[in-house]
């Protein structure tokens, strides 16, 4: 019987035969479906190779159909390819892995893609896309989208979300209690009493039947703890809606990327439905669960992956998409190497983009002018690609049809762009503003990270020479703007890569810098908008010579009062919230200053919330939380010749039985004493009177300091900005009055 | 990372270490000069950068000459507005 849904594409997986796809119709019914679907993959090499190929191929137990073709590779341009349709597509990896052992000789292209990625190329669909469905009994016939990931305000899916919530972080010790909530429903199960947990959580995956299971620690602690629990009294864990399939468990593991070590935790996928965790989702602080499905949508990975994946991963996705579209092959390995350069070429190109050393100290109605995602901007705009090649003049759009990456990044470029400016037109309270705030920032972080994997060797899509063309138009630009701006009589106070703060005498409202934002587009090419006026912003010295200037340490207060903070103790990931607390504090005080002169009038308010500040430290009243320190552990403990106070901490908890890898951070305190640290991550709470007060009163001085000296500096003197003589005559630091 | 090529600012770290042997040789009140010149050239280490000159340190020379002179302009103005005052 032939049966029409409209709903949401909920899920798509592959079973024993084919693609189990779920959706959520209109009518409130989830909807279980089967869908025949044959995943394709191509082996190109010399003719007789590629004939035994073919009947290997026919000798195997896995269904396959086999064709010659013609297809295109974007570096080599058509080759013939010998395609093996897979017909079903969970053997796909089995096949392709015999496939290449025996013949390695073979280039094989489209092998490691997945059939989620494959299903939405093939029908322009993507998680929770609104479908119309073809269905006869449960087999899918056809499959329509009725609307793209690139609609600013899709129909949200009426998704039914379980939380679940221990007490306490599980690295502490077991939690005492496990919160359970949906909608108005909320109360606590136990993890000790076992049984009573397994039923009381069957009975609500029954009743409420969610889509969602949200839970905090869940890859990393709570579901492996229930599906132990499950296993040790022999019954199903009915976490999964799918009961044909298992729930998928992956292990956790660190690598390096970046010079930075990366740790990511286990992970628990469900089938038919989503278990996200908090604590393991990618950036959730970020963007929360409207990024996460805004992410699924445009990377169309499966929202279980898209919640977990990295940036990188998610634009790459995002290519592949666009490959398997419009028929180009997709390389399983690279093989392009890096064109021979002269030495001289090699000077001039590697390069990044171009970051200035700011003026010191403290300047008034500064604007700061941002290049709208320059980077993205400009390989769409200029046509930058690794297949494309590059025009004469590395300064002018490439000639001939869209590349892959701009063919991919525009319409990612334009939402965007559409979002931020509804984001302006939208008033201060308007509801829609924290969704439209979380998409834009799922986009800005795959924005961002097209431009590294241009760059990077393993990309399937990326090729030095490219990234090169990127940043060297980067740098052209921000001259450009630079003289545009000195044209005009702006004084240029920093430029960092894709933002210049300017200042003229006079000029202090957006409308007095509309003729250079018109003058600098018009000179580049590219989009650049007014991030604001400040009324007031400090660009900070270099903690080891306070007359070196550094690029990324600032801070200022708009004209409407918010404040800007980069690279101060405030928003440093391994400082103790106190003291971030403190110093926001001072900041806020100061921002209610209407403008630079006024902050005389201000300055004995923030001098009044310090002294309150530190009489709580000294009488030990900052609750313990307030004082911990998260640092990152950079190696193996063993490793360690001189342990930081980090591996120190990690060494309390290996002694508990915890293990810690490079990459995760470490929590604790500083305690008199040997060692000096205190784990936070232990059964054992540490004795408030071990603090060491001492050692937080230097570090508050210190982030107290680097806000205050600067305010003091202008306030006393009243020559704030002017700019200090580079060989003061005095050996006295100008910056760095004491707080007397 | 992955740099095929030392940034300006490795480069110019390089250059100040190798010049320690030199510097430790002058008198401290000399040591202090020397250190104002360095701070100078590091005012223009994105300039640098962006002239990818083969010789870097002709560069740092030029960089600690013209900062050199811009406190030459500035001395000038002062005893200039000095000179107009007492006249």
């Amino acid at each position: 019987m032939k049966k029409i849904i409209t709903g949401w594409l909920f899920d798509v997986y592959p079973n024993e035969t084919n693609l189990t796809v779920w959706i959520i119709g209109e009518d409130g019914q989830r909807y279980r479906l089967v869908q025949d679907f044959a995943a394709s993959l191509y082996a190109a090499g010399s003719s007789p190779r590629l004939r035994e190929l073919w009947k290997w191929l026919e000798n195997q137990p896995i269904p396959t159909r086999l064709s010659r073709e013609e297809r295109k590779d974007v570096f080599k341009g058509m080759v013939t390819v010998l395609a093996v349709k897979v017909l079903q597509p969970s053997r796909l990896d089995e096949l392709f892995r015999n496939m290449a052992a025996t013949f390695p000789d073979l280039t094989y292209y489209d092998a490691d893609i997945s059939p989620s990625l494959r299903y939405a190329a093939a029908f322009n669909v993507f998680p929770l896309a609104r479908c119309r469905v073809e269905v006869w009994g449960e087999k899918v016939e056809s499959i329509t989208p009725l609307d793209t990931p690139w609609d600013l305000e899709p129909e949200p899916a009426p998704l039914r979300i379980l939380s679940l919530e221990p007490d306490c972080d599980p690295a502490h010790g077991l939690p005492k209690s496990v919160t359970v909530a949906h909608g108005r429903v909320r109360y606590s199960l136990l993890p000790e009493e076992r049984t009573q947990l397994l039923v009381c959580l069957r009975a609500e995956l029954h009743r409420y039947d969610p889509d969602v299971i949200l839970t905090s620690w869940g890859d990393t602690w709570l579901m492996p703890f229930l599906i132990e629990a499950c296993r040790e009294r022999g019954v199903t864990s009915s976490l999964n809606r799918d009961e044909s399939l298992s729930v998928v468990e992956r292990k956790e593991h660190t690598y390096f990327s970046y010079g930075q070590i990366v740790y990511r935790g286990r992970q628990v996928q469900l089938r038919g439905r989503w278990h996200l965790d908090r604590h393991n989702a990618m950036l959730w602080n970020d963007y929360g669960l409207d990024g996460v499905l805004e992410m699924a949508r445009l990377t169309r990975q499966p929202v279980q992956e898209a919640a977990r994946l990295s940036p990188g991963t998610g634009i790459s996705s995002m290519q592949f998409v666009t490959a398997l579209q419009s028929g180009i092959l997709i390389p399983w390995h690279k093989h392009q190497a890096e064109t021979p350069k002269t030495a001289l070429d090699l000077l001039r190109s590697d390069m990044g983009g171009m970051v200035y050393q700011p003026t010191i100290g403290l300047h008034r109605d500064v604007a700061e002018i941002d290049f709208v995602s320059m980077y993205p901007g400009i390989m769409v705009r200029f046509n930058i690609s690794p297949e494309v090649p590059r025009a004469k003049n590395d300064l002018e759009p490439a000639e001939g049809e869209p590349g892959i990456v701009p063919m991919t990044l525009a319409p990612l470029l334009n939402k965007r762009m559409a979002l931020k400016s509804a984001l302006l037109s939208l008033h201060r309270w308007d509801c829609r503003r924290p969704a439209y705030h979380a998409r834009a920032s799922a986009e800005k972080w795959l924005l961002v990270t097209c431009f590294g994997y241009l760059g990077y060797k393993n990309a399937r899509f990326g090729r030095i020479e490219a990234h090169e063309a990127v940043t060297a138009y980067g740098r052209e630009a921000l001259l450009r703007a630079k003289e545009a701006a000195e044209d005009l009589d702006y004084e240029i106070l920093h430029m960092n890569v894709d933002g210049l703060w300017v200042r003229k005498k006079g000029c202090n409202t957006p409308a007095d810098f509309e003729a250079l934002l018109a003058d600098i587009s018009d000179r580049t090419g590219l989009p650049i908008s007014l991030d604001g006026v400040y009324r007031w912003v400090v660009f900070l010295p270099s903690r080891v010579n306070e007359r070196v200037p550094v690029p990324n340490r600032y801070f200022g207060v708009f004209q409407d009062g918010s404040i800007k903070v980069r690279g101060i103790e405030a928003r440093r990931r391994d400082t103790a919230p106190f003291i971030a607390e403190t110093q926001m504090g001072i900041l806020n005080i100061l921002s209610k200053a209407p403008d630079a002169d006024a902050l005389k009038d201000v300055l004995p308010k923030a001098q009044d919330f310090i002294r309150k500040q530190l009489a709580l430290l000294r009488a030990g009243q900052v609750p313990l939380e307030k004082l911990l320190v998260a640092q990152k552990l950079s190696r193996e403990l063993g490793e360690y010749s001189s342990p930081s106070p980090a591996a120190r901490a990690a060494r309390q908890m290996q002694a508990v039985g915890k293990t810690v890898s490079p990459g995760q951070r470490v929590r604790f305190l500083f305690t008199l004493g040997k060692p000096g640290v205190c784990a936070w991550d232990v059964p054992e709470r540490p004795d408030a009177r071990r603090i060491d007060v001492p050692h937080y009163r230097t570090l508050f001085d210190r982030a107290v300091q680097t806000v205050l000296a600067p305010i003091q500096q202008s306030v006393a003197g009243g020559v704030d900005s002017e700019c200090l003589y580079l060989f003061p005559i005095k050996k006295d630091n100008p910056l760095l009055v004491t707080n007397g | 990372m992955g740099r095929t090529l030392p940034s300006v600012t490795q480069f110019f770290q390089q250059e100040e270490a190798a010049f320690s042997r030199f510097r430790r040789a002058l008198r401290r009140s000399d040591q202090l000069a020397l250190d104002d010149l360095f701070t100078a050239a590091r005012q223009h280490l994105a300039a640098a950068q962006y002239a990818s000159h083969a010789l870097p340190f002709e560069v740092f020379l030029l960089s600690m000459l013209l900062e050199e002179h811009k406190e030459v302009i500035k001395l000038r103005e002062q005893v200039e507005a000095l000179a107009s005052r007492y006249r």
